[in-house]
């Protein structure tokens, strides 16, 4: 059965410029499971490079993208980003005090707009874990990926701070690792887990954050998993797109296939390869599909 | 009181002006900090830049704030959430570290580079880049187009003006 909704979708910079692997993974994945995605036309930045400029401006700009979710009438906004999400919901947190809400709201006038606070904010992760359900999801599976084993990257925005209510726990999350159970997918525990890639740093001290992303990397590769799985641009943009500079900075040797949550939903979905857009990381993907998931699949019809 | 390796005059009353007037209502706890250092030990930039985030937190509790303001300690946090998330006493240096960026970008502290050409993409065009070209595995490239992604809709000139006397204010 089809569930057939309509969710409004705040994709922001990074996506909508640069990550355009998730952009299409998500969008054949809500497709194959009967989500109408709604786009915000005219969405600006959310706000988060420049909060520690002014933190007003960036208040100001998350509350203009989520007024215009709500000319679209949308109740809920899907907000794959981590930081995006995070920015978004702290600046409803900071709108609860009189003094910024005037503040913004008039500022929002200017433009017909009016902060709507009951919009309900939802990251693919919780989207597809509680919205649209782990049965539902297992139900549809078509390439059935038992034997890959993943580590999982939660990224800090998704997890912390849980004062203002985030996706997932902040020190035990397992969201992630509960859905990719569910395509068949073995997650695997380890330390560094919580660790940060490094990405906020890349405005303000480019080495530094390249070597947290590096030895992020270099942890995860020992573990000697197929591949490591992130939600948010921002620490893919570190992990996969950076990858061969964070090598080269650590001197380490890294060669590990970083992939987008969505993009392996959709692969066990049946969804084609070139539509979940493996062919734009820059991590070595055809490694990850043409021997670690053909092993897997291979196995399956003979067995 | 006195830093008396930089001659630094301490102002309690800035201290209280931070945290009467920051935009991050989290940072009314820092007058609680008791030096466990639980966020200095989980500190994602500790590591490479040697951020201690509880001597960030004593600092400003000595009213030493130009010190900081002054100081590229304030420009190398990750802004990972984990002190936080840790912080036993809910004064979480991270906010304290973004309320004194606020502070320091009000007195004309000269910003890292990379930051500067992200306001710029933003108050031109109202997102932090330009789109793109991507490599594919062969080294062509792509855009949205090529893609079949639908075409951006950028925001409005209305929109781009309120971003920009906005940020004259404090620039």
């Amino acid at each position: 059965m089809m569930l057939n909704m309509k969710v409004a979708v705040y994709w922001g910079c990074k996506i909508s410029t640069s990550q355009y692997s998730y952009e299409l993974s998500l969008r054949e994945v809500a497709r194959k499971l009967g989500v109408e995605l709604v786009d915000i036309e005219g969405a600006s930045c959310c706000g988060d490079p420049i909060k520690g400029l002014t933190d007003l401006a960036a208040t100001y700009l998350s509350a203009r993208n989520m007024a215009l979710a709500g000319v679209k009438g949308s109740k809920n906004l899907l907000v794959p980003c981590n930081r995006c999400h995070l920015q978004l919901s702290l600046a409803k947190e900071k709108m609860k005090r009189e003094g910024i809400y005037s503040k913004v709201n008039s500022l929002l006038r200017r433009e017909n707009l009016l902060f709507n606070e009951k919009l309900r904010l939802w990251h693919p992760v919780d989207f597809l874990h509680g919205y649209i359900g782990l049965d539902k999801i297992g139900s549809m599976v078509k390439r059935n990926l038992k034997g890959v084993r993943v580590a999982v990257h939660p990224g800090c925005g998704l997890i912390r701070p849980s004062k203002i209510g985030r996706v997932d726990e902040s020190e035990n999350p397992k969201k992630v690792d509960e859905i990719l159970k569910v395509i068949g997918v073995e997650t695997i525990d380890y330390p560094g887990k919580l660790d940060c890639c490094g990405a906020m740093l890349m405005y303000l001290n480019r080495d530094a954050a390249l070597t947290l992303a590096g030895e992020k990397l270099k942890a995860v590769q020992d573990l000697e998993v197929d591949c490591l799985v992130d939600t948010c641009p921002n620490c893919h943009e570190m992990l996969d797109f950076n990858q061969s500079s964070a090598s080269e900075l650590t001197g380490e040797k890294i060669s590990l296939p970083v992939v987008y949550l969505t993009q392996l939903i959709g692969f066990a979905l049946g969804i084609e390869e070139g539509k979940l857009g493996f062919q734009l990381n820059r991590s070595p993907t055809e490694k990850l599909l043409k021997i670690n998931f053909k092993r897997v699949l291979d196995g399956k019809v003979k067995g | 009181m006195k830093d008396l390796y930089t001659m630094k005059e301490s102002n309690l009353k800035m201290k209280d002006q931070l945290r009467e007037e920051s935009p991050f209502p989290w940072i009314q706890y820092v007058t609680s900090c008791y030096q466990c250092q639980k966020c200095t030990s989980g500190c994602t930039s500790m590591k490479h830049l040697e951020l201690k985030p509880h001597e960030v937190v004593k600092l400003v509790n000595m009213g030493l704030i130009d010190e900081l303001l002054e100081s590229e300690t304030i420009w190398t946090c990750t802004e990972c959430l984990k002190c936080w998330e840790r912080c036993p006493q809910g004064a979480a240096p991270v906010n304290l570290i973004l309320s004194l960026r606020n502070l320091a970008v009000k007195g004309k502290a000269k910003l890292p580079e990379n930051l500067l050409k992200t306001v710029s993409s933003l108050i031109e065009i109202g997102l932090i880049q330009r789109e793109q070209r991507v490599p594919l595995k062969n080294l062509e490239t792509v855009d949205r187009e090529k893609l079949n992604l639908p075409k951006l809709v950028y925001p409005s000139e209305e929109f781009k003006g309120i971003l920009l006397s906005m940020l004259e204010e404090v620039f």
